[in-house]
Formats: structure tokens, sequence, C-alpha cells
């Protein structure tokens, strides 16, 4: 069994997709079948949100992906230039 | 047909579907509900594809066999094989 960081932080991903899964799974697949009174609906965003939060999401990793890509990039052609 | 195709062509099919079914393209009254749950469903797939792969990714963190003493058996006879290159005249 892996040891120590790795267990923790590999069960932390493991909890924290769950977490995050049954949250989203909620808000989307359930809440349109409970009566639009019942006080759990103060738990959850409006309905837009469920789209929006996601897609900046989607965007900002795509972002990210993108800097470093550019980062180590740059960094190859400054160290042949350097070897040159 | 080659898997890039296969998936191509599912996803091509699920996103009609589900196009023609958002739009009422089909003339069907879907009840408002039903409705509410199906316009976010590709976010929610995508979502969800996310979650599972970052859950196994945890999981197989967590579980993976750690081999302590073929690590350390690893690490020397990277040394030995350093020492034995440098002697012989390769520059690292």
């Amino acid at each position: 069994m892996a040891t120590g960081t790795d267990q923790v932080v590999g069960l932390g991903l493991v909890a924290l997709s769950l977490i995050i899964f049954t949250y989203y799974t909620a808000w989307v697949i359930l809440l349109p079948f409970i009566d639009s009174q019942h006080v759990i609906h103060k738990y959850f965003l409006p309905r837009a949100y469920a789209i929006a939060i996601p897609l900046a999401a989607g965007l900002l990793l795509l972002l990210f992906v993108g800097i470093f890509i550019t980062y180590v990039m740059l960094k190859n052609q400054k160290d042949t230039k350097k070897a040159q | 047909m080659t898997k890039l195709a296969q998936w191509l062509w599912g996803l091509a099919l699920l996103g009609s579907t589900w196009a023609a079914l958002t739009m009422g393209a089909l003339g069907l009254e879907l009840p408002s509900s039903f409705r509410e749950v199906l316009w976010p469903l590709p976010a929610y797939l995508l979502v969800s594809a996310g979650c599972y792969a970052l859950g196994t990714v945890g999981y197989r963190v967590a579980t993976f066999h750690d081999c302590e003493d073929a690590a350390r058996e690893l690490q020397s006879q990277i040394q030995e094989a350093r020492a034995d290159l440098t002697r012989r005249g390769l520059r690292f």
C-alpha cells in the first residue's frame, strides 16, 4: 500500500470527486422534481450557474494548460539558443 | 472504422438527439421538469466524467503498491552506473 502523504492525497481526491458528483447530481437531476417551496432549494444556486460554473472552470483549465505549454516552449527555445 | 470515428459518430448521434429534444424539433410535448433536467445534460455528463477520472486517479494513488526495497536497490544501482560511466569518461 502507498504510504503517508500519498494515501492522504489519494483519498482526498476520491472524497472531493464524490462530493462534487453528489452535489452536482442533486442540483441538475433531482432538484427539478422537488416542489419549489421545499427548503432544500435554499442550498443550491440558481440553475443557470449549473452550466456557468463548469464552463468557467473548463476555460480556466484550458488557460492554465496553454500558459504552461507556452512557458515550457519558451524555456526550451532559450536553452537551445544558449547551447548554440 | 477507427476508434476516433466511432467516438465522433456516437457523440454526433447523442448530440443531435439532445438538440432535437431540447429545441422541440420532434414536436413532443415533454413535461417541464423533464425539460429542466434535459438541457444541462451535456454539461452534467462532462462533469461526471471529470469526477470519475479524478476519483480513479485518487484511488489508484492511494492504493499503489510501493516497493521500498526495490526503490533503494534501484537508487544504489543508478549511483554505481553513474560512477562507472564517469570513470570511463562520459560527462553528465
